[in-house]
């Protein structure tokens, strides 16, 4: 089913780019790779490792394995509105409802057969608990070797230099089970391109600060976790230089992302994976603009293509997820201060310990610097329980309290 | 001698010796009493019970004073318990920086326990800090001598009271187990050795249906009360409020004592959030071993709510008992005595089942 469902989806935007060679959106372009490497998890003939969030996939894109973090395929199976059978699935075999629907979307399709017999997993410890123990589940349904790396809390000397040797240790492992050590140039090639991209992306997020924001509410939707996935590949540099391409045009050419930017907001952790109607009824009806997702920044360094593992775990430990939640709140102030936030929008994801969890003190974070933020009740994967008229009233009653107060950016 | 100042901790995972080596008396914050909610709305209602209702304890007021809190980075939960605890001491002058979250990693390969070693000698720091007094070696080494000896006095003496040689049950046994996590060590030494030494009790021993406990957070002594007053016989459990609490360090002169406790807190019979990446699922099979070295005839499982390192792995659980005969109970609580009452009606048709 996935495998037709990908190979139809990079045919369609192929077709779609061919019949109109000089309109590259960059939005197709970063869905075409994006099926693309669903297309090679789903097609057999390549070595898949599953994968948790913060593992190092330019790595093992230059050791020629096709990874992926899992929760992507509980993000894919809700957008395309087939999560509920296999959250069923997962409910049925004992996952507990109150189980986050990324993780139950995915132990559902691992029980049937629906994910791809992996050569071997990574897990990461961060983002959450709840990540690391779908990856044991997985590891032990199809009993292939798991290999965990422990994400620090802290960019101490001594949590970086853990990560490093773990990577490096993950790379031995990965050799024992792929028979070919690592081509160290490849490896070298792959970072440069990280860095590449790295630095388009950065000069791409620094367009989309402009008012009005070239950007609209979906251009960049789950744009900076799901790019994590390209990264070491020449499919990572395209994408983040199509989007800065059309970010420059916008911005020379005064066009702005949406028709009129009344209110500018932020989207706090992950987007509802579901077909909904919220971000285009805010930008239509009410002229509110999500100008900024949580998770697109770049919070690490270039990395030193003479010392890979040191930058790769520098990043892996950096991500706003990771670490106490003053970490979190500080990363959300700073957005909020440079894209000049009127209001901001935390989905709370049931389930999530981890993001949700810190809901309270990230209002309250937010709050001092005059920036509300409107916490709704959602299961970003499990739209069973989505109250579309009711979190639509919730949402027009936050854009009149925004438009009732003066921007706290003067 | 003046009473010693208590130091705040929430996980079976925590350093323990070292709090005692500092001069501090470790107190366990354990989730019991009844509170207005109020960590539910800094944090999100989603979150464990068993952080809520420490959280809600100390929001409350209900806490001794305390010195300071040394957290473990263990689960989502406790990480935000650590932020929240934080957030809420910050106008405490006093308190305000005396909370040290440990990183704890998930797995107890060689280079882990290193880490985590660093992370111990980290946490020596602050607590000496806090004290006002270095640490030396030789204190932490003979507190791991206390606490070793606690351990064992608690194995011989939990044994005394499972096979009715103590009087109260497994009831009393988790209030000793209580005492223990909330008392400094020589107190607990004090009392161990009196029960040690008790003879024994006349009364009738329980002739209940044999029954293992496991899960995550029970430190409730009428909860274990009200399970055997539906007919069981608790032969042994492994909660992290229970015999969890205080496990061995390895006596090795070679080793430093913080690789000595990293390596044992690592390699201790673990949490669900600990596991093995070579044996996935492996808990299943403890449970199940445990079970049986306990002649136990079925298995009552007990988790809190929102515990993600126990909902996720449950199925695995309860698949490998049902393949091995070995029937299961499992409960679902908020750490309330309430939330555990009202099944009782559940655990006294398992028992039946069991007859």
């Amino acid at each position: 089913m996935m495998k037709h469902y990908f190979n139809d989806l990079v045919a369609g935007i192929e077709a779609s780019l061919a019949a109109a060679p000089d309109n590259k959106s960059p939005r197709k372009l970063y869905a075409l790779e994006i099926a693309k490497l669903g297309s090679r998890l789903y097609s057999g003939e390549n070595r898949v490792a599953w994968c948790g969030i913060a593992a190092p996939f330019d790595i093992l894109s230059a050791m020629n394995v096709t990874s992926c973090f899992v929760e992507f395929i509980g993000a894919m199976l809700a957008s395309t509105g087939l999560s509920t059978e296999f959250l069923e699935e997962a409910e049925h075999a004992g996952f507990a409802s109150d189980i986050c629907g990324y993780h139950r979307a995915i132990l559902g399709a691992t029980r049937k057969g629906l994910m791809p017999e992996p050569d071997f997993l990574i897990g990461t410890t961060c983002p959450c608990s709840g990540g690391i123990a779908v990856m044991e589940n997985m590891a032990a349904h199809f009993n292939k070797d798991l290999f965990v790396l422990n994400i620090p809390q802290q960019q101490s000397a001594a949590g970086i230099r853990y990560l490093a040797d773990q990577i490096r240790q993950m790379v031995t492992f990965v050799s024992d089970h792929t028979g070919q050590p690592l081509d160290e140039e490849k490896l070298r090639a792959a970072v440069i391109r990280t860095n590449q991209a790295r630095k388009l992306i950065a000069e791409t997020y620094e367009l989309a600060k402009q008012t009005p924001s070239p950007t609209d509410g979906k251009m960049l939707a789950n744009f900076g976790i799901v790019m994590a996935l390209l990264l070491g590949s020449d499919a990572a540099v395209e994408v983040a230089q199509a989007y800065l391409d059309e970010f420059k045009n916008r911005v020379k050419n005064g066009i702005s992302g949406s028709k009129e930017e009344k209110l500018r907001l932020m989207w706090i952790q992950n987007r509802i994976q579901f077909k909904n109607p919220l971000v285009d009824m805010l930008e239509k009806e009410f002229g509110a603009v999500v100008v900024i997702d949580e998770l697109n920044d770049i919070t690490w360094d270039e990395i030193d293509p003479d010392d890979p593992y040191t930058g790769i775990a520098r990043r892996a430990i950096s991500i706003p997820f990771n670490g106490q939640a003053t970490h979190r709140i500080d990363h959300l102030k700073k957005l909020a201060k440079d894209y000049k936030i009127d209001g901001a929008i935390n989905p709370c994801n049931w389930g999530c310990r981890q993001g949700t969890g810190s809901k309270g003190l990230i209002t309250e974070g937010l709050k001092e610097m005059g920036v509300p933020v409107l916490n709704l009740e959602v299961d970003c994967i499990d739209h069973r329980s989505f109250a579309d008229g009711q979190i639509k009233t919730r949402m027009e009653a936050f854009i009149e309290m925004l438009n009732d107060r003066p921007s706290p950016w003067g | 001698m003046e009473p010693k100042e208590n130091i705040g901790f929430a996980c079976a995972y925590t350093p323990l010796p070292l709090i005692d080596a500092a001069g501090y008396a470790p107190f366990r914050i354990l989730p019991v009493g009844d509170f207005p909610d109020q960590a539910g709305q800094l944090l999100h209602d989603n979150l464990c019970p068993h952080i809520k209702r420490i959280l809600d304890r100390a929001m409350s007021g209900d806490l001794p004073d305390l010195a300071g809190a040394v957290f473990i980075n263990s689960c989502d939960a406790m990480r935000r318990m650590a932020d929240a605890w934080i957030d809420i001491h910050k106008i405490d002058t006093r308190k305000n920086g005396r909370t040290i979250l440990i990183d704890l990693p998930a797995t107890a390969d060689s280079l882990s326990i290193s880490f985590f070693r660093d992370e111990l000698v980290r946490a020596a720091d602050a607590l000496a800090d806090w004290r006002g007094k270095k640490i030396e070696p030789e204190a932490i080494a003979a507190s791991i001598d206390k606490y070793n000896e606690i351990s064992g006095l608690l194995v011989q003496i939990a044994q005394k009271f499972r096979q009715g040689r103590l009087d109260g049950g497994t009831a009393a046994l988790q209030k000793i187990y209580n005492q223990a996590a909330t008392s400094p060590f020589d107190d607990t030494l004090v009392r161990l050795k009196q029960l040690q030494d008790a003879p024994d009790s006349d009364a009738p021993k329980n002739k209940g249906v044999p029954v293992f406990l496991f899960g995550n957070v029970m430190p409730d002594p009428e909860a274990f009360e009200m399970i055997e007053s539906c007919g069981a016989a608790i032969m042994n459990d492994d909660f992290c409020t229970g015999s969890r609490m205080f496990a061995p360090i390895a006596d090795d002169d070679a080793g430093d004592v913080f690789s000595r406790m990293a390596e044992a807190l690592l390699t201790r019979q673990p949490c669900a959030r600990t596991f093995d990446p070579a044996r996935p699922g492996k808990i299943a099979e403890d449970v199940l071993n445990n079970a049986k070295a306990a002649q136990a005839l079925g298995v009552i499982g007990h988790t809190v709510k929102f515990c993600d390192p126990y909902l996720e792995r449950l199925p695995f659980i309860r698949e490998a008992l049902k393949n091995a005969g070995m029937p299961l109970l499992l409960l679902e609580g908020d750490c309330s005595l309430r939330s555990i009452g009202q099944q009782k009606t559940r655990i006294e048709a398992f028992i039946e089942m069991l007859r």
